[in-house]
């Protein structure tokens, strides 16, 4: 059984002016070990799909089942028990002003009641863990952003959670800082199994870190999958547009006899451009490309304007399927 | 009135306009703060919204903090009576003094506690904090120098209803003032009574503001 499961999950916002369905019917499955990347515009519901899955947001419908547990059977002090192992970050850090950087570690575990010695030591790990033993003794509004974020991570860290929700941990963070931020968490995510949901609105984000993502467009969870297969193969148009939104595809770029080609695995590392180039004196123009490792394996895509000459795009398009590429066609509705 | 005269009798009105000054913004506390918690938390926005006991105790406060301190005062002489024995006198003054300024205080504290931001209070709930837990480690101390801050002002505050409460039989250097300053025109008396008004007033601002601005640890250092 997974580690969080979400069963035919709805929110809907009654108000006294107009009734918001801020999620449909979502259902998924998030297995032990996996970091699973949440993406959508702004608005499609993604924050509260998060914090319904800690209960923060009592969901309208379904069920939020976190390790076997069905959260809406449980009593308030069971709820408040299972909390504590399902850590949440945010995106403004949410850390306590008036405490320094040990106070806010701490914080988590007097909560949960653990012993003061316990506590110290602890923080000790913890301040190792994130890199910030020397600003032990800081306060926030001493600290950078980034290492307010660390500080977050340090205190959701410390109750041994079996889960980390982290909602748009990294976009009040400079690209850097967001790379250190998200190499964090997968060497917490490697070194001790820790689940991660992380919900952004940045591909980018996805494509770094997560093994798994779930596209949420105007609360209704459209597609889900490896990241390998829903960027590869996108099914739905609102993953389209995020990947391609990425693309810089926007009116300039979206004009006739376009392809997409996409890389997985080894396919990147050979030049197929010169390729098809050289060996087909094909002349294509490459509108969009992009290329990166994803998990260890070189992926990416690239979209190409083919010549209008009939003959040469078949041999294009030849050759490239040739090649063990995925080649779609993306005249008119990716945009 | 001679310099040796006035010396003693100033020294005496000080002693009793700090007393009730000091005792009943303790008081005030004391009823006021947990009313102010239990004000933020059964507010239909708050952590345990319970509307109707919400809207019950909002109005209690509204009324009390609409009738003017002097007439409260004389409203509450019975109550006056059976608490403190009499009803004039330095002693006698804490108790109007106290209804007075508990609803004032109250307000003071709910605006306060508010402030906090909720962003801080929803991460304690993600950690499976308790309403308790978030009232004692988030709110309070994270609305400590703004709850500071509205203890001097509500000290000043109170320390103005008991310099006016003389005007009845308070105590104090109120009292002082419209003795000897009003009753029997003796202007030198009146005017330093209004210094050293002045000068305890500044002190209690002062003092106040220097504590709630060196703990304060939002600013950077
Ligand atoms: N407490 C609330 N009351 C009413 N409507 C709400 C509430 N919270 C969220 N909504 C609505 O639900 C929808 C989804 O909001 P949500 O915050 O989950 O979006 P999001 O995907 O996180 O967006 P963003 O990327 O901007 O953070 C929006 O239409 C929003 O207005
Ligand atoms: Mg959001």
């Amino acid at each position: 059984m997974a580690l969080i499961e979400l069963r035919h999950l709805t929110k809907t916002f009654r108000g006294k002016m107009q009734t918001v369905e801020a999620l449909r019917d979502i259902n998924l499955s998030i297995h032990q070990g996996e970091i699973y990347g949440i993406i959508g515009m702004s608005g499609a519901g993604k924050s509260t799909l998060v914090r319904c899955i800690n209960f923060l947001e009592k969901p309208t419908g379904g069920q939020v089942i976190i390790d076997g547990k069905d959260l809406a059977t449980l009593t308030p002090k069971a709820l408040r028990a299972l909390r504590q192992d399902v850590s949440m970050i945010f995106q403004h850090f949410n850390l306590l002003q008036q405490r320094d950087v040990r106070g806010n570690i701490a914080f988590a575990m007097e909560i949960a009641g653990m012993k003061k010695a316990d506590i110290e030591r602890r923080v000790d790990e913890m301040l190792e863990i994130v890199g910030l033993t020397d600003r032990q003794h800081n306060y926030p509004s001493q600290l950078s952003g980034g290492q307010q974020q660390r500080v977050a991570i340090a205190r959701a860290l410390s109750t041994n959670p079996k889960i980390i929700l982290c909602d748009e941990a990294t976009s009040a963070l400079d690209p850097q800082t967001t790379t250190s931020i998200l190499n964090l968490l997968r060497e917490i995510n490697q070194k001790m199994g820790i689940t991660i949901v992380i919900i952004t609105h940045e591909m980018s984000v996805v494509e770094s870190v997560c093994t798994h993502v779930a596209i949420v467009d105007n609360g209704d969870l459209v597609e889900n999958g490896t990241v390998e297969q829903v960027f590869s193969q996108p099914k739905s148009e609102a993953a389209r547009k995020l990947i391609f939104r990425k693309a810089g595809a926007d009116a300039g770029v979206m004009g006739d006899r376009m392809i997409r080609i996409v890389f997985e695995g080894n396919a990147s590392s050979e030049p197929i451009i010169a390729g098809l180039v050289m060996e087909c004196h094909v002349a294509v123009n490459i509108m969009y490309a992009d290329t990166r490792d994803v998990g260890g394996k070189a992926f990416g895509q690239m979209i190409l304007q083919l010549p209008e000459d009939h003959l040469q795009q078949e041999k294009a398009i030849y050759y490239l399927q040739n090649k063990n590429l995925r080649v779609e066609e993306v005249n008119g509705h990716a945009h | 009135m001679p310099i040796e005269k006035m010396v003693p009798l100033m020294i005496d009105g000080i002693r009793d306009t700090m007393y009730m000054t000091v005792v009943s913004t303790f008081f005030a506390y004391l009823l006021g703060l947990p009313l102010a918690i239990a004000l933020v938390l059964t507010s239909p926005k708050g952590l345990a919204p319970r509307p109707l006991i919400y809207r019950v105790m909002d109005a209690v406060v509204n009324i009390f903090r609409s009738i003017p301190f002097l007439i409260l005062m004389i409203l509450v002489i019975p109550l006056t009576r059976l608490i403190a024995g009499k009803a004039y006198g330095s002693t006698a003054t804490i108790v109007p003094l106290v209804i007075a300024a508990a609803p004032y205080v109250a307000r003071m504290i709910e605006s306060s506690l508010l402030e906090v931001d909720p962003g801080v209070i929803e991460a304690a709930q993600s950690m499976g904090a308790s309403i308790p837990q978030i009232v004692f480690k988030v709110i309070i101390p994270e609305a400590k120098t703004s709850l500071i801050v509205g203890a001097t002002i509500s000290s000043g505050t109170i320390l103005g209803y008991s310099a006016m409460s003389g005007a009845i039989g308070g105590g104090g250097l109120g009292q002082i003032a419209i003795s000897y300053g009003y009753n029997r025109y003796q202007t030198d008396v009146l005017l330093v009574t209004v210094i050293l008004l002045v000068i305890l007033m500044q002190l209690i601002q002062v003092v106040g503001m220097t504590i709630s601005r060196k703990t304060d640890k939002r600013v950077r250092e």
